[in-house]
C-alpha cells in the first residue's frame, strides 16, 4: 500500500511474552501550513492475552497511533519518523508491505468506529468476511464461506445461515458492529484493535457490545488495544490504561491507578470534569482554554497554559514520562521530580484514595500569575 | 454579564408588561384563499414589468417625440397602477381575514368577483382583435392567472363562512416581555408545586409519512412521538432521554412548532401554540429558542458570527445596524466570547466556540424558554464541562427554562432537575432526578441507567444488558412498546397484559410516573435476579424475533 519506511538501527526484540511493543513512535503529518506531530514518542508495550487502553481526547494521537501500527496511514502525507513497532517476534515498520500484509487482519485485526462506513454497502457480510479468510488462510471458497458463519455464531448473531446472505444496510447498528467484530475474530488474531467500537452506539447497544467484547476476549485469549474517550469503558473494559495529550503519553499505569488516584494533572482534570452525581448543585471543575494547536505547541510541558499547577519551570523544561505514584504507574509531570518536592503534597494531597472529587472553587482553575 | 443584559432588555422596552391577545389561527381553507390571493398580487407585480418594458420601448424607437410617446404611455402607467392596486387589496383584503370581521370576507368576494369580470372583458378585447399580439397575449394570461388563482380562493372563502361569523373567542394569550419571569426569583428552582407551567404538552403526536411506488402514494407511517403529556415549570431544566430513533428531537421541534404536530396540543404560558395566527407567532417564537447538537453543522460557513446571531434579531424587527451589532456583541459576551469575533467565520472557531456562538444566537434574543437539543454530545469531555458550566451560569443569571434533550445519562443526573425517560414515542418513566436515578420503576429506565458506564475500575456491578434493538418506529410493538425486549416481562412469566395494553403513565410514587403495568415489581432484587441470568451471546435478537 505505502512504501515501506526502513527505519535505520532497529533495537533488540523484546521477550516473548510482549505480544507488542510501541518503542519511541513518532508519527508526523506534512500539511500545508506545515508539520503536526500526532504522535511524539509514544511507547507502551502490551503482553499476550492482556488489555490496554488508549484515552485521549479528539486530536490527542491515538487512532494515529493504531493506524501507525497497522501501517495504514497514507505516506506522504504522514511520516514515521522515528521508532519501532514489535508485534510478535517481528518489527513492523521495517517489513515490506508484502510481508505486512499477511499481518494485518491476520494476527492483528482492527474494528472501526463506524460500521456503516467500513463495511463495503454493496456486497454481502458474507462475501466481505469469507474475502478476509480467503486472503489469509489457504482455503476453498465454500470452506471461507463455512468460517464466516462461524465467526458470526461466534458474536452472537442468530440465525447466522441466513444473516450471512444480508447486505449491511439490512442490519441495524448494533449488528453491524457485530459484525465488524466477526470479521476481526475470523482468522483468529494475536490482537485486537478496536478504534472506539461504541462510540456510534447508543448506551444499551454499547452495553451489549462491550459485554461481547470482554466475553470473546475472556474465550480467544486474545490481547485487545482499546482506544476510546470514554473514561467510563476503559474503567469497565481494560487492565492498563494509556492517557494521550497533544501526541504525548502523559500517564500510564493500571486502570485503578490511572482512574482512582491519577498523577498527571490532565488526567485529574478529565475525570473531575465528569458529570457525576455528587457535584450535583456544583460548578463542574473544568480544565480551561481549549487544546492547544497541534502547529503552535506549547514549548516545554503540552499542557502548561492549561495546568492549574504550572509554575515557571514548566514553561522552560520538557518533563519526562517518570514514576509517580503506585507501583509501576508513570506521569509526565514535573511534579513527580524533585523540583516539585514543594508543590506536590498541595497537588495530590486533597485527593484521597477513593476518587473523591477535588475540592472545586467554583471558577475555573487559573496558573498562579 | 448582568449589567449588559439589563441594557439590551430596556432597548426592547423591558419593565413594561405588555400583555394583548392573540390572533387565532384561521382554518385551513381561509388560510389558503389568503395565499391564494398572495400569489395573484405576486403575480401582478411580476407583471408590472410588461407596460414598464412597453413604456421604454416607445421612448426609444423612431426618435422622441413628446406628444406621441405622452399617447403612449399613459394609458400604460394607467395600467401600470391598475395592477399594483389589485396587488395592494389583494394583500391588504388577505391580511384582513384574520380580525374575523365580515367585512373582509365580502370584500374578498368582491375583489375576486370584480377579477373575473375584469378576466372575462380582457378575453373578449384579446378575441376580438382590438389589441395587438403582444398586448393581447399578455390580457390572456393575465384573465388566465385571475381564474386559476381567484376561482378557488373564491370557493374557500364561500365555504369558510363560520370562520367570519362563528363565535369568536381568542386565543386566551398574551405576549409577554421577559420582564413578566422577573417575580421568579434568580438561581431557585421551583419544584413546580403551585407555579404555573410555562409549557403544556398534551397528547402530543407527530407522525411522518413514508412515501413511495406509484405516485408517492402513503406506504407506511412512522410514529415519531405518538402521545406525550408533560409540564415544564418556570426555571426549571426539564430533560429529555432516550436512545437514537425515540423521538426526542422531533419532540423538541414539535413542541416550539418548527414542525407541525399531527395532533395534541402545546400551551406556552398561556397561549395554545397550535391556535395561534401565523403572523402572531413570531413575538412568541423570541421567547423560545432553540441550541442544536451540531457546532458544525448548524452554523452557516459563509456567514460572519455578526450574521450568524444577527439573523434572528433582524427576523424579529430589528432592522438597524447599529443596534444589532451591539446586541450580538453583547450576547457573545455573555457566552463568554471576546465583543471583537464578530467579523470571523465559523471555521474560525472550535467546537466549543462553536456550540457557545449557538447559544449566543439562542439567547440574542432575551428567550424566556430554550430547547437545548443535545448541546454537548459532539464535544470532549474537557470542553462538555465548560458548556454545561455556561448554561447553568445562563440559567441562574437569565432565569431561563431549559428542555433539555440528550441521551447522556451522566449529564442529565447532573445537570437537571425533572426527567422524562422516553422509548419509541412515548414516555416510559417521568420524575425528579434524584427519585428517578435512586428508584427507577419502569424496566427500561433500569436497563438504561444498568448500560451507563463507570469511570471508577473499583465499583463492579454486573450489568442489565437488554436483548435486541429498538423496533421501528414504523411498526411499534402492541401493547407496552417495551416488551419485546423487557427483562422484567421475562421474569413474570409473560403476563398477557404487556402485549395486549398499552400501560398509561401513571403515578408510582408523588411526582413520579411509569407506564409499566407492573412497576410494582421492579425492586433491586429482581434487577440483580435478571442481571446475573443474560449472557452476552443471547442479547442480538429481542424475545420475540424466533
Amino acid at each position: 500500500m505505502t512504501q515501506t519506511q526502513v527505519v535505520a538501527g532497529v533495537g533488540l526484540p523484546p521477550p516473548p511474552e510482549v505480544l507488542l511493543e510501541v518503542r519511541n513512535l513518532k508519527t508526523y503529518f506534512h500539511v500545508m501550513d506545515g508539520t503536526v506531530p500526532a504522535v511524539d514518542g509514544v511507547s507502551f508495550s502490551l503482553k499476550r492475552g492482556e488489555t490496554l487502553g488508549i484515552v485521549g481526547e479528539s486530536g490527542s494521537g491515538k487512532s494515529v497511533t493504531a493506524l501507525t501500527i497497522m501501517r495504514l496511514l497514507d505516506i506522504p502525507p504522514a511520516e514515521i519518523v522515528d521508532g519501532e513497532v514489535w508485534f510478535d517476534g517481528k518489527e513492523l515498520l521495517s517489513m515490506p508491505s508484502e510481508d505486512m500484509r499477511h499481518v494485518r487482519g491476520n494476527d492483528v485485526a482492527m474494528i472501526f468506529q463506524e460500521p456503516l462506513t467500513s463495511l463495503n454497502p454493496v456486497f454481502t457480510i458474507g462475501d466481505q468476511i469469507a474475502e478476509q479468510v480467503a486472503t489469509h488462510r489457504k482455503v476453498k471458497r465454500q470452506e471461507a464461506w463455512d468460517r464466516a458463519i462461524e465467526a458470526l455464531k461466534l458474536v452472537g448473531i442468530p440465525s447466522p445461515e441466513r444473516r450471512v446472505k444480508q447486505y449491511p444496510y439490512e442490519m441495524s447498528g448494533g449488528m453491524r458492529q457485530r459484525v465488524m467484530i466477526a470479521m476481526a475474530l475470523s482468522c483468529e488474531p494475536k490482537l485486537l484493535i478496536a478504534d472506539e467500537p461504541t462510540t456510534a452506539l447508543d448506551v444499551t447497544i454499547q452495553a451489549q457490545i462491550l459485554e461481547l467484547l470482554k466475553e470473546i476476549q475472556d474465550r480467544t485469549d486474545s490481547a485487545l488495544l482499546l482506544i476510546t474517550h470514554d473514561l467510563g469503558v476503559v474503567a469497565e473494559m481494560v487492565e492498563n490504561v494509556v492517557v494521550m495529550y497533544a501526541g504525548q503519553i502523559v500517564e500510564e499505569g493500571t486502570a485503578d491507578q490511572v482512574l482512582v488516584s491519577p498523577r498527571a494533572p490532565y488526567t485529574m482534570g478529565l475525570l473531575s470534569s465528569i458529570p457525576s452525581v455528587h457535584k450535583r448543585g456544583d460548578r463542574l471543575s473544568v480544565i480551561k482554554g481549549v487544546v492547544p494547536s497541534p502547529f503552535n505547541l506549547p514549548p516545554a510541558c503540552r499542557f502548561e497554559p492549561r495546568c492549574p499547577y504550572a509554575w515557571d519551570l514548566c514553561r522552560r523544561q520538557p518533563p519526562e514520562l517518570i514514576a509517580a505514584g503506585g507501583r509501576g504507574q508513570r506521569a509526565r509531570c514535573l511534579l513527580h521530580t524533585p523540583a516539585g518536592d514543594s508543590r506536590r503534597a498541595q497537588a495530590f494531597d486533597m485527593r484521597s484514595e477513593d476518587a473523591a472529587p477535588p475540592a472545586d472553587d467554583g471558577a475555573p482553575v487559573g496558573p498562579p500569575a | 454579564m448582568s449589567t449588559t443584559r439589563t441594557s439590551a432588555g430596556d432597548a426592547s422596552g423591558a419593565g413594561v408588561v405588555v400583555r394583548r391577545r392573540l390572533l387565532k389561527r384561521p382554518p385551513e381553507g381561509i388560510r389558503k384563499a389568503r395565499s391564494l390571493l398572495t400569489s395573484i398580487a405576486v403575480y401582478q407585480v411580476i407583471s408590472v414589468a410588461v407596460p414598464v418594458f412597453a413604456i421604454l420601448l416607445t421612448a426609444v424607437s423612431g426618435g422622441f417625440e413628446l406628444g406621441s410617446f405622452l399617447a403612449q404611455a399613459i394609458p400604460l402607467a394607467v395600467a401600470i397602477a391598475f395592477q399594483l392596486a389589485i396587488a395592494w387589496l389583494c394583500i391588504r383584503i388577505g391580511r384582513a381575514f384574520r380580525t374575523r370581521r365580515p367585512q373582509a370576507r365580502y370584500a374578498g368576494l368582491a375583489l375576486i368577483a370584480v377579477l373575473l369580470v375584469f378576466g372575462a372583458l380582457n378575453v373578449w378585447a384579446a378575441t376580438t382583435g382590438r389589441l395587438t399580439d403582444a398586448v393581447a397575449s399578455g390580457a390572456g394570461l393575465t384573465a388566465f392567472v385571475w381564474y386559476l388563482l381567484g376561482m378557488p380562493a373564491g370557493w374557500h372563502l364561500l365555504r369558510g363562512g363560520r370562520w367570519f361569523t362563528g363565535e369568536r373567542e381568542s386565543v386566551a394569550a398574551a405576549i409577554v416581555d421577559r420582564s413578566s419571569s422577573q417575580d421568579l426569583k434568580p438561581g431557585v428552582t421551583p419544584s413546580g408545586n403551585g407555579a404555573e407551567p410555562l409549557v403544556t404538552v398534551e397528547g402530543l403526536k407527530k407522525h411522518f409519512p413514508i412515501l413511495g411506488g406509484l405516485l408517492r402514494r402513503q406506504l407506511a407511517t412512522i410514529y415519531a412521538v405518538d402521545g406525550v403529556d408533560f409540564e415544564i415549570y418556570p426555571g426549571e431544566i426539564f430533560s429529555l432521554v432516550g436512545e437514537s430513533g425515540c423521538g426526542k428531537t422531533t419532540l423538541g421541534r414539535t413542541l416550539l412548532q418548527l414542525i407541525p404536530p399531527t395532533s395534541g396540543r402545546v400551551v406556552f404560558d398561556g397561549s395554545e401554540l397550535a391556535d395561534v395566527d401565523p403572523d402572531e407567532m413570531r413575538p412568541l417564537r423570541r421567547r423560545m429558542q432553540i441550541i442544536f447538537q451540531d457546532p458544525f453543522g448548524s452554523l452557516n460557513p459563509r456567514m460572519p458570527v455578526s450574521d450568524i446571531i444577527g439573523e434572528g434579531l433582524l427576523a424579529q424587527g430589528i432592522t438597524s445596524r447599529r443596534e444589532r451589532d451591539r446586541k450580538v456583541e453583547d450576547a457573545l459576551e455573555i457566552v463568554g466570547l471576546r465583543r471583537e469575533y464578530t467579523r470571523r467565520y465559523p471555521h474560525e472557531f472550535s467546537g466549543g466556540q462553536r456550540q457557545r456562538i449557538g447559544i449566543a444566537r439562542a439567547l440574542a434574543l432575551n428567550p424566556d424558554f430554550v430547547v437545548c437539543d443535545e448541546p454537548v454530545s459532539a464535544l470532549d469531555v474537557s470542553i462538555q464541562s465548560q458548556i454545561l458550566n455556561l448554561l447553568l451560569d445562563l440559567r441562574r443569571d437569565l432565569n431561563l427554562t431549559y428542555l433539555f434533550i440528550t441521551h447522556n445519562l451522566s449529564v442529565v443526573q447532573y445537570f437537571s432537575d425533572r426527567v422524562a425517560v422516553m422509548y419509541l414515542g412515548k414516555i416510559a418513566e417521568l420524575g425528579g432526578v434524584e427519585e428517578l436515578y435512586k428508584n427507577p420503576r419502569h424496566p427500561y429506565t433500569v436497563a438504561l441507567l444498568s448500560a451507563i458506564p463507570n469511570p471508577n475500575p473499583r465499583v463492579r456491578r454486573k450489568r442489565l444488558v437488554l436483548r435486541g434493538d429498538v423496533p421501528s418506529p414504523a411498526a411499534p410493538p402492541t401493547g407496552c412498546r417495551f416488551h419485546t425486549r423487557c427483562w422484567l416481562r421475562e421474569r413474570l412469566g409473560n403476563p398477557e397484559n404487556c402485549v395486549t395494553d398499552d400501560p398509561p403513565l401513571r403515578e408510582v410514587a408523588p411526582g413520579h410516573q411509569a407506564a409499566c403495568h407492573w412497576a410494582e415489581q421492579v425492586t433491586s432484587g429482581a434487577v440483580a435476579e435478571a442481571a446475573a441470568h443474560v449472557s452476552a451471546l443471547d442479547t442480538a435478537v429481542a424475545l420475540e424475533d424466533e
